[in-house]
């Protein structure tokens, strides 16, 4: 079969089931029930730390996780430290914060600060551990970080009750080596599918509290919190791609034994 | 001299960073902080020394005029661009974010989606069960591919139902996700801390020096 004609299949797949919505069962895997039970589960007023550990090639992947965790986090008046240590996640991050905070009325200062970004991820996780402010002087508008209302009472690793690293890189294995396992600071992720099999050492060790597995993952998210949005739209269609790829895998096979039974 | 002071760095150095981690007395506590802030001053200029080599990487290709060195100018394009509307109006700018959501969003995005038909088109041509590893190695992506999406419970409960497995292909992904995938990972793991804790070893004792470049 000629390629070109598996990349016409490829975009039929997505894009029939986009014109024709199709609405398939979302059923809840432990890992991503963990990290929702978790958040549920914080007092109100608690701090956790997003971390936008992507660019915007994974944004689709990523981006609904990031959604429904700061409107599961804005629901339950849990405060949110945002930042990156991707310099490409700083715009989409600053967006997406304010799209989220503007529907749900949190208040900038208040109920969410997006500190940026600063370079050399270890140095910048190791000088959190010591001194938040130290790191990020100011917030990514450039207020000084220690005039900021919601971090009046927050210095370091010690007042944070979770940190979410969104990852589409080995960023997830850098703050728990040197977060978790320096500062104890408790730390789930949520990650590209690609890098799915890699965390699950740490979710067994519990190094990690949860996790949200790719989109997937987002599409279960949204289950929980009950606001499906593009994580279910994107599971169902690439549904009809994985189908498609396991066709195309058993097609290739069925011609390879008939010609080889042929030769032989 | 030019390689002595180096390798007397670093010996100092991590010799004192190992032993700040074994001592909890607040004289240890403070020099490791204060290493800690000296390693945030050093991390920029990581920075400076990537975009210093991307241009000389560029200007040499022009140069040489080396094939497609065309696009090099590309680069210096975006560079100039994003740099002289970034470093004085900041990347909050409209301009700067209208360059970012418009012009890079799409591009990367594009990027990764196109990946999308080329693992498509190479499954069908690459992916085959020719000997006993390579068929269980496709077995089990086709599982782990299944579970990973919603139509393969649905599949599995219709037409897989008469296995003894109660979650279905979500189930059976999740099992190869928690059991061999992850004791693999865990072998992994180990075997990369202890190749890193030599090496380190290796660079602090001044038996490795590749970091020191060439030359006396």
């Amino acid at each position: 079969m000629d390629r070109r004609f598996v990349y016409i299949l490829v975009a039929l797949a997505v894009i029939i089931p986009m014109l024709f919505r199709v609405n398939l069962p979302v059923s809840v895997s432990e890992p991503t029930q963990k990290l929702y039970d978790y958040i549920e589960a914080l007092p109100s007023d608690s701090t956790i730390i997003l971390a936008f550990d992507y660019g915007p090639s994974s944004l689709a992947e990523l981006n609904p996780m990031a959604k429904s965790l700061l409107r599961q986090c804005f629901d339950n008046d849990v405060r949110v430290i945002a930042l990156t240590l991707y310099p490409d996640g700083t715009t989409l991050a600053s967006t997406l914060i304010q799209e989220i905070a503007e529907e749900k009325g949190a208040v900038d200062g208040e109920d969410y600060v997006f500190l940026g970004f600063r370079p050399g991820a270890t140095q910048v996780i190791l000088g959190m551990g010591s001194d938040i402010s130290s790191v990020f002087e100011t917030d990514y508008s450039g207020k000084a970080t220690t005039e900021i209302p919601m971090m009046k009472d927050i210095t370091n690793y010690a007042q944070i009750s979770l940190l979410i690293d969104l990852a589409s890189g080995s960023s997830t294995e850098v703050w728990i080596t040197y977060a978790n396992v320096q500062y104890n600071l408790q730390i789930a992720a949520g990650v590209t599918g690609v890098i799915i099999s890699q965390m699950y050492p740490y979710l067994q060790t519990g190094q990690l509290v949860g996790l949200i597995s790719g989109i997937l993952g987002a599409a279960e998210y949204e289950r929980l919190i009950d606001v499906p949005a593009k994580g279910m739209l994107w599971i169902n269609i690439e549904s009809f791609v994985h189908l498609l790829i396991v066709g195309l895998v058993v097609a290739g096979n069925i011609i390879f034994f008939n010609q080889r039974r042929r030769e032989e | 001299m030019r390689r002595q002071v180096p390798l007397i760095l670093c010996f100092v150095f991590g010799i004192v960073m190992i032993f700040t981690q074994f001592s909890p007395h607040s004289v240890s506590q403070t020099l490791y902080q204060e290493v800690i802030s000296w390693a945030l001053i050093i991390s920029p200029f990581a920075l400076v020394l990537a975009t210093t080599t991307l241009i000389q990487t560029h200007v040499t290709r022009i140069r040489r005029r080396t094939e497609h060195w065309q696009y090099s100018f590309l680069v210096f394009v975006g560079i100039i661009t994003m740099v002289v509307i970034g470093v004085p109006f900041g990347p909050q700018n409209q301009v700067f974010e209208w360059f970012y959501t418009h012009v890079q969003v799409p591009m990367d995005a594009t990027m990764f989606s196109l990946l999308a038909f080329f693992i498509a088109s190479a499954a069908y041509r690459a992916f085959r069960a020719r000997t006993f590893e390579a068929s269980l190695l496709l077995i089990t992506a086709l599982i782990v591919m299944m579970g990973n999406v919603p139509v393969g419970d649905l599949i599995w409960n219709t037409v897989l139902s008469w296995l003894p497995l109660e979650d279905g292909a979500s189930g059976a992904r999740q099992w190869i996700l928690n059991n061999p995938n992850l004791s693999a990972r865990r072998g992994i793991i180990l075997g990369v801390s202890l190749g890193v804790i030599s090496q380190s070893i290796r660079i602090i004792l001044g038996i490795e020096r590749t970091y020191l470049g060439g030359g006396d």
